[in-house]
């Protein structure tokens, strides 16, 4: 029998319209610029890793990701982080963001910042560790300027201090 | 989740998954599952040889779209704002094309 490989369709879970709406914007060919490139310096199972990820989780005892100003400026996003530290229990943790149900990710981070995946993955060996600190941004970024300007600097500043070799992104 | 956007934006590696928004990793307190989609993650990055490349990794979600709750419980400011548009575009997109 003949296999075939899946082939992802990011549009699989969206609304006909919001497809539709949203393909008009992306381009058919693939991107042409330069796309930034760290080769993985040793194997993974030595690898130091963090992650991140762009669905607006905070600490409870942080300020969380500012919904109402969005609200008001439905063009803007909050553009600042949090940290997430590792080892983080999941009656510490908020989430606010208005473009996805948040219910999944209250009942187990998990599904988008696996902490307790990671700390076991580096437990069994499958990877060399996982860094002290993790993070979380707010993924709708209509003008991405502060965010790259002001709020990822700090991000990869930290992450070297820390000695992160790869982070695994997850997008909400 | 969405790895078309690489195309508008360049990304350097992507493991691409076809799981709702809101749980790239998997369901939730499946830890098994998690963890099957993060060591094929890990065998994406091991193969990765150059900027840009695309996996898509093999997982299919257990429930149908229209079944899969990931909508926030109020639509969001922005797409409030553009529901003319959407609904616009919805429209455009199933005119037929030229014969």
């Amino acid at each position: 029998m003949e296999m075939h490989e899946k082939i992802v369709d990011g549009f699989r879970f969206m609304p006909p319209g919001l497809r539709a709406w949203l393909k008009k914007d992306i381009p058919e060919t693939d991107y042409a610029g330069d796309i930034p490139w760290t080769p993985l310096k040793r194997p993974i199972s030595q690898t130091k890793f963090s992650l991140m990820t762009s669905a607006g989780i905070n600490l409870k005892t942080d300020p969380p990701f500012d919904m109402e100003r969005e609200k008001r400026e439905p063009f803007w996003g909050d553009p600042t982080h949090r940290e997430i530290p590792r080892g983080t229990s999941q009656d510490q943790i908020d989430v606010n963001h208005l473009h996805v149900d948040t219910s999944f990710i209250k009942e187990d981070i998990n599904v988008i910042l696996p902490l307790s995946r990671f700390t076991e993955l580096e437990k069994d060996g499958v990877i060399g560790s996982l860094a002290p600190t993790c993070y979380s941004f707010y993924g709708y970024q209509m003008d991405y300027s502060f965010l790259m300007e002001k709020t990822m600097p700090k991000v990869a500043s930290r992450m070297r201090e820390e000695g992160v070799e790869a982070v695994v992104l997850t997008p909400a | 989740m969405v790895p078309e956007f690489h195309r508008q934006v360049g990304i350097p590696r992507v493991a691409a998954i076809e799981y709702p928004f809101g749980r790239t990793i998997g369901q939730v307190h499946d830890a098994l599952g998690q963890r099957k989609v993060l060591l094929e993650t890990f065998a994406c990055l091991k193969r990765a040889g150059r900027p840009g490349e695309v996996f898509h990794l093999p997982f299919t979600w257990p429930e149908e779209p229209k079944e899969t709750k990931w909508h926030p419980p109020e639509i969001s400011p922005i797409l409030k704002l553009f529901k003319d548009e959407i609904k616009k575009a919805r429209e455009q997109e199933r005119k037929p094309g030229p014969a």
